[in-house]
């Protein structure tokens, strides 16, 4: 009977819970990492690529796809969820250059898509999508770099640094430890890959990088240009390390020494 | 009368009240690497001039522009749904679109919206696979890829010296000569067709659209090449009278 289709799929918990849209932030759970970091005149996306199967052609897989001239979207989730948002969204920007004779603002593309994320949460016979995403981009005739996160409930938020997916909280993490204000391109760029090193542990072939300008101008970091700072930055994990072995010897070696002295003072 | 064989004839009957009209002369030519595009800047209400300096070309894409004659309005509209159409295409794919894919979007809409619409455009641009192409869309609809188009009312003036000039292998250089030269003593095909027609006139604005960008190009009026401009053979002033008086010359 048709009438049983009409009921709301995402109905509230006694506890005022909607728990389809908490399980599908589970989903984004599981999906692969990617991360956003604000600098002071670029804006940076990072995703970890799934590995590819063997017969895999790679050049379809693509997690950070353009929306328009100048705003980008990465996704962490269902797939097929997220292809079908992005869709919508494009038809959107386009849309609006139409009627409003002007670009879209980053904001309002994102409280687009947020908002059809949350009609999927009040509306009958559908589930939330199952897709977190990180939007980036410059609003036009503005130099501002802008980072912002929607998630399946529909609540959209904006970042100075985010990651979504697996191990999104590892990421955050270091990321709140390890960001500063004003980075330059170069500065966000590493920040970025060190925060995504941090859970992908195969390294910069399973690294995408893309940088945006404020003169919209999109560049994804070729493999090399990627490996030459994962290089740079696992030196600097080295030698870290061997700073902190180095003191810890050096604090043991002291601390030898005044167990002796101390047994020698307090002894006979 | 038959009012969809000549472009002006069409212009005044399918014009609403009060409508502005792009009566225009507009032209394409392919070239090898790319294509360049021209148009004089008139455009009327009647015969008031509204705009004196309209820039006809329109960008559709980064390398794809069209030249619009016809209703302003009825163009205006067209090209910007067309530039909707374009871009979500670009971005879906990942890739500059190619020229026949514009020049498809135009056809669809001037086609199934012959009746309601007046617009005669030209789609040109570069793209990968073909380099520079030219597609003249006259009233009715049809898709025609040529190498060197011309249209817009004062197009019927200049179809003689067009064919009678036209080589194929021109350079970019020679190219924008054919389209607009003011240096060379022979005259060119906006020039002569803006001195004739009465709906084209003002300055010629033209583009060369190529792999590594768009360049602009402007020509103002009073910088317009200059042709034989016509004078009439009158009597001598002298002879007028004389003849008058013996009842010969009718007083003017």
């Amino acid at each position: 009977m048709s009438r049983s289709y009409d009921r709301a799929l995402t109905v509230f918990s006694p506890d005022g819970h909607l728990f389809q849209v908490e399980y599908a932030l589970e989903a984004v759970r599981k999906g692969t990492c990617a991360v956003g970091v604000r600098g002071k005149d670029t804006v940076i996306l990072g995703v970890e690529k799934k590995s590819v199967l063997q017969l895999q052609d790679p050049r379809t897989v693509r997690k950070v796809v353009m929306l328009d001239d100048h705003v980008c979207l990465a996704f962490a989730g269902l797939t097929a969820d997220g292809r079908v948002l992005i869709d919508k969204a494009r038809i959107e920007c386009q849309s609006h250059r139409l009627t409003v004779e002007d670009p879209v603002s980053v904001e309002y593309i994102t409280r687009h898509i947020a908002g059809i994320q949350q009609r999927y949460t009040q509306s009958g016979g559908v589930r939330p999508f199952g897709v977190s995403t990180l939007i980036i981009g410059f609003d036009p005739h503005d130099a501002i770099p802008r980072l912002y996160m929607t998630e399946p409930s529909g609540i959209y938020t904006a970042w100075k640094a985010n990651s979504i997916g697996r191990s999104s909280k590892t990421v955050r993490e270091f990321l709140e430890k390890n960001y500063a204000d004003d980075l330059d391109e170069a500065g966000a760029v590493k920040l970025t890959i060190k925060s995504l090193l941090e859970v992908v542990q195969t390294g910069a072939k399973n690294i995408e990088i893309s940088v945006m300008r404020k003169d919209g101008e999109v560049k994804n970091l070729s493999l090399d240009e990627i490996s030459e700072i994962v290089v740079e930055v696992e030196k600097e994990k080295e030698a870290e390390a061997e700073r902190k072995r180095g003191r810890l010897a050096a604090t043991l070696a002291a601390q030898g020494g005044m167990l002796e002295s101390g047994a020698g003072a307090t002894g006979a | 009368m038959d009012y969809k064989s000549t472009m002006t004839h069409a212009d005044a009957a399918r014009l609403k009240k009060g409508e502005v009209n792009l009566g225009t002369s507009i032209m394409a030519v392919q070239f090898d690497g790319g294509v360049v595009i021209g148009a004089d800047s008139r455009t009327t209400m009647g015969s008031y001039i509204a705009n004196r300096v309209t820039d006809k070309l329109t960008h559709i894409h980064d390398r794809i522009y069209c030249c619009r004659s016809g209703s302003a309005a009825d163009t205006q509209a067209v090209a910007d749904i067309v530039t909707y159409h374009l871009s979500l295409h670009a971005i879906q794919s990942g890739e500059r679109p190619s020229t026949h894919v514009a020049a498809s979007l135009f056809q669809e809409l001037c086609y199934a919206n012959k009746d309601a619409l007046s617009a005669g455009i030209i789609v040109a641009g570069w793209d990968k696979r073909e380099g520079g192409s030219v597609y003249n869309i006259p009233l009715g609809g049809g898709l025609f890829r040529q190498p060197w188009a011309i249209g817009g009312s004062g197009s019927t003036y200049v179809y003689g010296y067009c064919d009678a000039t036209y080589r194929e292998g021109m350079s970019k250089d020679e190219t924008v000569n054919f389209v607009r030269n003011i240096d060379a003593p022979s005259p060119t095909a906006l020039a002569l067709a803006m001195s004739r027609d009465g709906s084209s006139g003002g300055t010629i604005r033209m583009c060369v659209i190529t792999e590594d960008g768009v360049q602009r190009l402007f020509v103002p009026g009073n910088e317009l090449p200059t042709f034989w401009e016509g004078k009439e053979i009158l009597p001598p002033p002298g002879q007028a009278a004389a003849l008058q008086s013996q009842g010969e010359v009718m007083v003017q």
